[in-house]
């Protein structure tokens, strides 16, 4: 009797426990995953298969990049490139959600701007960089400038798109009520397309990272582009290395916390477009 | 029978008119007519602009243009673009099939693909500098890396995204796994591949530029860089278009090849 009872509590579906969470096949090959890439990475360069043996090593990327944290130089390059993606890419949020608006709204408009942009488009960043040289005042904005490129036509493109997705019949609907045009916009066009907005803002945030280290490559006198440049001419290679792994945790993380705060201000997005984020892209 | 052929006729102007002469379009022309309109007046008029040429300077560089150079540094750039973005799809591809259609895969390849895929393509730039010895394999490195990423990001998510009821309906029509993964589930996910194909596209198309501008090797990025050096901006100018028109020539071509690879969809 008691063995039966045991039998169909077996049945039962059951939360899944602490230990069952951990130890499952999921997370172990994961775990395999990370460790095989790190030990992959000591051992090409321990042996020193084929130019590995150039690349600095796991043990001496990890020293060097502590000692780096400890000093000044780390927190002001790191301010730098964070302040110039911030400012790049506001902007870029700045300039084109309204502009995107509008293209995606009013037909007259659209056809007024959206064929030069469409021209200008297809330019990438790193090739404005002489102009942008040449047209702001200030080095800082030069490299800013690039960011700001980036971020640029994935936050319009994704607005416009976000626009013309909106049923027709909300407009419809506004209009026989006796919305105005001005009501129209902050009512229908700039709700319904928030959600796209906000997948083209995550996208941007993480171009404007890699264009902010293409300029300060380039132009730089601060910021972790030019730190990890300047390590490889100093032949500091391990710091290349941290540089790297700093730039890409901070680029992470600023594209998670945009997500994350998205969904957060647009509880209707996850319903609408939980799949749209990656094919709007184009 | 002369009536009936002046209808036609009239129609053919119709059509015309709808599609060629509309209010549209003409706005669409003054828009350029206006932006040239704007850029030249204002590089006139405001003496901060002073440096910037102007459109009539630009077409004037284009008759000086270095023709044979340009093209042997255009060629140079797309061979760096296109091996890149090849090797991306030789890889990356029957990579992203792996992990959208097998679960042991996908744990066990993509935990390690989330390390790397933060890291810019360009701060890549010192460590392929450091490995690879030729300047053109470092720099169809970086195109590959930048390529490599979305196609295999999206052609995961256009497999684990397909929708469920085809590969259902096909399990109940007796289809393998092989036929399964050609016939119902790469076709499925073919349109958003291509997206992925056109990102990649772009992304190599920058990082092509960037990694010329750096190095000393030819190629569109390095002369947009060298006439800003020299001070020739009017070439500057003509070299960014030049490097546009590429980029968009390469991404029409990839819709193109992508209108052929989701024709299924026009039957729905």
């Amino acid at each position: 009797m008691s063995n039966v009872k045991e039998e169909t509590l077996d049945l039962v579906w059951k939360p899944p426990t602490i230990k069952s969470k951990i130890f499952n096949q999921g997370t172990i090959l994961t775990i395999i995953s990370i460790v095989s890439l790190f030990l992959a990475w000591a051992l090409l360069v321990h042996f020193r298969v084929y130019r590995f043996s150039l690349l600095p090593s796991p043990a001496e990327v990890l020293e060097e990049g502590i000692a780096w944290v400890k000093t000044s130089v780390f927190w002001i390059d790191t301010g730098a490139t964070t302040l110039r993606v911030l400012v790049g890419v506001s902007a870029a949020y700045i300039i084109a959600i309204p502009l995107g608006l509008m293209i995606g709204w009013k037909k007259v408009f659209s056809d007024f701007t959206f064929p030069i942009l469409e021209v200008l488009r297809p330019i990438p960043a790193p090739a404005y960089l002489p102009l942008a040289i040449l047209l702001l005042p200030y080095q800082e904005m030069s490299v800013a400038f690039i960011p700001f490129i980036d971020a640029f036509f994935p936050v319009l493109l994704n607005t416009i798109t976000g626009v013309k997705i909106i049923d027709r019949d909300y407009f419809r609907a506004a209009r026989c009520l006796g919305s105005s045009p001005k009501q129209i916009f902050w009512n229908v066009v700039l709700p319904g397309a928030l959600p796209s907005i906000s997948s083209g803002c995550a996208i941007g945030m993480g171009l404007g990272w890699m264009g902010a280290v293409v300029g300060e490559m380039i132009t730089g006198k601060w910021g972790l582009g030019y730190r990890i440049w300047e390590s490889y001419t100093l032949i500091r290679y391990p710091l290349i290395v941290d540089g790297m792994i700093v730039i890409g945790v901070l680029g992470l993380g600023s594209s998670v916390l945009i997500r994350y705060l998205t969904v957060r201000l647009i509880p209707w997005r996850r319903a609408i477009t939980e799949s749209l984020d990656e094919s709007i892209t184009q | 029978m002369p009536d009936q052929t002046a209808s036609i006729e009239s129609q053919f102007w119709r059509q015309l008119k709808k599609n060629f002469i509309n209010w549209s379009l003409l706005r669409q022309i003054m828009s350029f007519v206006l932006f040239l309109g704007l850029w030249s007046i204002i590089v006139v008029l405001v003496n901060y602009f002073h440096q910037i040429p102007t459109p009539k300077a630009v077409l004037m560089a284009l008759f000086d243009l270095p023709v044979s150079a340009v093209l042997i540094n255009i060629l140079k750039s797309l061979a760096r673009v296109l091996a890149g973005f090849f090797l991306g799809i030789l890889i990356g591809f029957p990579m992203g099939v792996a992990i959208g259609y097998s679960r042991v895969a996908k744990h066990l390849i993509f935990p390690a693909f989330e390390m790397i895929r933060p890291i810019p393509p360009i701060a890549w730039i010192p460590l392929s500098v450091l490995f690879f010895v030729h300047n053109e394999s470092q720099i169809v490195f970086l195109t590959f890396y930048g390529a490599f990423f979305p196609i295999v990001y999206n052609t995961m998510g256009g497999i684990s995204e397909a929708d469920i009821r085809l590969p259902r309906v096909a399990m109940s029509f007796g289809l393998n796994k092989r036929q399964m993964l050609w016939k119902v589930i790469l076709p499925a996910a073919m349109p958003q591949i291509f997206t992925g194909m056109k990102l990649a596209m772009g992304i190599t198309w920058i990082l092509v530029v960037a990694a010329e501008m750096m190095s000393n090797n030819g190629g569109m990025g390095y002369y947009v860089w060298y006439n800003h050096t020299v001070m020739d901006y009017p070439h500057v100018v003509l070299g960014m278009g030049i490097i546009g028109l590429c980029g968009a020539i390469c991404s029409v071509g990839i819709s193109w090849v992508g209108n052929y690879f989701t024709r299924w969809q026009r039957i729905f």
